[in-house]
């Protein structure tokens, strides 16, 4: 019997392994890898540099200015050889204190020389595999990018950046307005839908639709519609209002994308409402008339109370995707002004390569994330019970 | 009351009518400047049309079909084929989507099915870790996610792309309630057959949860196919791009070709109103499921 239960515990070991494994590698270390970078400067950028390639034999022949590779004299070259500069200025690394007071203590200039004039270096090879061969100790230095520690100040950093605290503020209002429209709007779509009226099929089907496509198809389209000559505009223009560029101007360029958003998922929403008040069973319903309740009574007093699983559901899953707005940001937004935080986040990481200082950004929005959803589940147990 | 209903009933056709002709308009609208060329001639004149009027000047009655004044063409949709590398990125993104979603059906059916059925020592421990990682966003994993793929040399590969989307835990919980349903009377019958834990799986449990598969393969693909975040971080080189990504091309700094990245969007989504369409049960019921969930 304990063999078997044995046995079959290491079976169930071996059927989790694949997910526990790719969690650990794609979401649990990484958490503490970002926690690690934000006290640092990471930057990739520093980490690609060991492992650029390049012709030693050319470098050194523009180092030394050596034209001809006949009859060198290796005194004199061992002598104008600076092993520090020629890393800095004809490599191109960026080299910290301890690694230069490395590099001018155990780089070996005689051994590189000597291979120089022996013609043995016409090849290419990595900066990372190049420190190995001519450091007599210390060439880890030069294999693998260390990050310098900053301690808090990416964070100090961050509180006095006006532009972390304008994405943070977006996000949140792009979130608490877009939550509570679309869940209102898909509300209200569902009750209609619920009406026993034909083609409920047809309009089913068709709210679905923009939920299916992708964010970048709808951004372009909307980056259409929405452009200045484009046909938002020209209905305006048609009703006698005037023009408006939406997308480059500051204050409305979010607004219009939150309306893009309400629209892209009201319609999925709608059909989980739909579903919800369908499986209201419609004896209680008649019983509720029987007791007159009505119209605007009957919806507050009884159609939403019954709703409450699937307003929670509709509510912390809107929350938690528009406060990570990212991909109709990255489209249609060219402010810095009108970035969210999941936006700021990326630009620092990917396009000016400040990752430390992105990972601070993220730290601090994972918390403020958590604190979010915490509240969130309070709140909404907080309900259920009342 | 009969009156009554009647008002109701068309205040409600109202507002449904109303979102239906929101909904469809954009895509409409995409469909009409895809149709649409760049200009034409018309009697020994040359004439450029204006996709952003409005009304649109449509009539279907001639032919060819007019759309903006301008005789209807499929031309836009041949040329995305030409002037950027369309076929490449619809190969790349069905590889993408492919074998992210058969990673997902097999490895969170695995693992479903033994947080449901099996025993073994730290079995709610683990499943309450890998739950609360639901709540981590995306933001934080990214950067270190990215600087693995460099260091492995896995930036601009399939295996990038596809590596770290292969299990994910929404769709593990999705399986693990769906074995979870299954009585364990069965699996004891079976189990009294002499049938092992792995044919209990693969023959009784599994063919049982097939809805749930369907499920999470649609899901899977959907999300996978209309991805923009990973792609757009993992690529840079224009030969692995997705479609998400491509869509970027059609716009310079001087110019945007509407007609191409319109008809280059139509493209993108035709297959997936395709999928939506075939197994739309499948999207209802799981809106049914998610909501008794939540």
């Amino acid at each position: 019997m304990k063999r078997r239960l044995l046995k079959e515990g290491i079976v169930g070991y071996a059927f989790i392994s694949p997910i526990v494994i790719t969690i650990v590698i794609f979401i649990l270390w990484p958490i503490f890898e970002s926690f690690y970078y934000s006290f640092t400067n990471y930057n990739p950028l520093r980490q690609q540099e060991y492992r650029g390639t390049f012709n030693v034999q050319d470098m050194l022949q523009e180092y030394l200015l050596v034209l001809d590779m006949k009859d060198l004299d290796r005194e004199k070259l061992t002598k104008q050889f600076n092993s520090v500069d020629f890393l800095k200025t004809q490599l191109g690394l960026h080299l910290n204190q301890k690694q230069i007071d490395a590099v001018q203590r155990y780089f070996n200039s005689k051994k590189l020389i000597e291979d120089f004039v022996n013609l043995k270096l016409d090849r290419t090879m990595s900066v990372a595999y190049f420190m190995r061969a001519y450091m007599i100790r210390d060439s880890y230095m030069f294999t693998h990018y260390k990050p310098a520690w900053l301690g808090w100040k990416n964070f100090t950093n961050m509180v006095h950046d006006p532009y972390s605290w304008i994405s943070l503020k977006n996000s949140i209002v792009f979130s608490l307005v877009v939550t509570p429209i679309q869940t209102f709007l898909a509300l209200l779509l569902a009750i209609a839908a619920n009406q026993k009226i034909r083609g409920i099929k047809f309009f089913k089907t068709t709210f679905f639709i923009p939920s299916i496509t992708s964010s970048a198809a709808i951004s372009v389209i909307f980056m259409m519609l929405y452009s200045k000559p484009g046909v938002i505009n020209r209905l305006l223009n048609y009703f006698g209002m005037p023009a408006i560029d939406w997308l480059n101007n500051v204050s409305t360029a979010l607004p219009a994308i939150m309306l893009m958003n309400i629209w892209t998922t009201a319609g999925y929403f709608m059909v989980v409402f739909l579903a919800g008040l369908q499986g209201i069973p419609a004896s209680l319903i008649e019983a509720s008339e029987l007791d007159g309740a009505q119209g605007w009574t009957r919806l507050w007093k009884i159609i939403i109370p019954l709703l409450k699983p699937q307003i929670a559901y509709v509510v912390t899953l809107g929350l938690i995707g528009t406060l990570q707005v990212f991909d109709q940001i990255y489209f249609l937004i060219k402010a810095q002004e009108n970035y969210t935080t999941a936006m700021y986040i990326y630009t620092n990481a990917f396009s000016y390569g400040r990752m430390g200082y992105a990972s601070a950004i993220a730290v601090a929005f994972f918390a403020v994330i958590l604190l979010s959803t915490l509240v969130q589940r309070r709140v909404v147990r907080e309900e259920t019970y009342f | 009351m009969v009156k009554r209903w009647h008002t109701t009933a068309a205040i409600a056709y109202i507002i449904l009518v109303v979102y239906a002709v929101l909904s469809l308009g954009p895509f409409i609208w995409a469909l009409l400047v895809s149709a649409a060329p760049m200009s034409y001639t018309s009697h020994g004149k040359h004439i450029g049309i204006d996709i952003m009027r409005w009304p649109p000047n449509i009539n279907p009655f001639v032919i060819p079909p007019r759309v903006f004044g301008a005789p209807a063409t499929l031309h836009n949709y041949v040329k995305v084929f030409q002037v950027v590398p369309f076929a490449r990125w619809i190969i790349n993104t069905v590889i993408y989507a492919g074998v992210v979603t058969i990673g997902n059906l097999i490895l969170d059916a695995f693992a479903g099915y033994a947080f449901a059925k099996i025993r073994f020592p730290g079995r709610e421990l683990i499943f309450s870790i890998l739950l609360a990682t639901l709540m981590v966003p995306g933001q934080i994993t990214i950067i270190p996610v990215y600087n693995l793929m460099v260091k492995y040399n896995l930036v601009n590969t399939y295996y990038g792309l596809f590596l770290p989307k292969l299990t994910s835990v929404t769709g593990l919980f999705l399986m693990r309630q769906f074995y979870m349903s299954v009585p364990n009377e069965i699996e004891e019958a079976a189990k009294i057959d002499g049938a092992g834990i792995f044919r209990r799986f693969i023959q009784i449990a599994s063919p049982m949860a097939k809805p749930a598969f369907a499920t999470l393969a649609i899901y899977t693909f959907l999300g996978t196919w209309n991805d923009f975040m990973w792609p757009l971080i993992i690529t840079s080189d224009k030969s692995m791009f997705t479609l998400t990504m491509g869509l970027n091309f059609f716009k310079t700094s001087y110019y945007t070709f509407w007609q191409l990245m319109m008809a280059a969007s139509i493209l993108m989504t035709v297959p997936m109103i395709v999928i939506f369409l075939s197994f739309q049960r499948q999207f209802v019921e799981t809106g049914v499921t998610s909501a008794i969930k939540g």
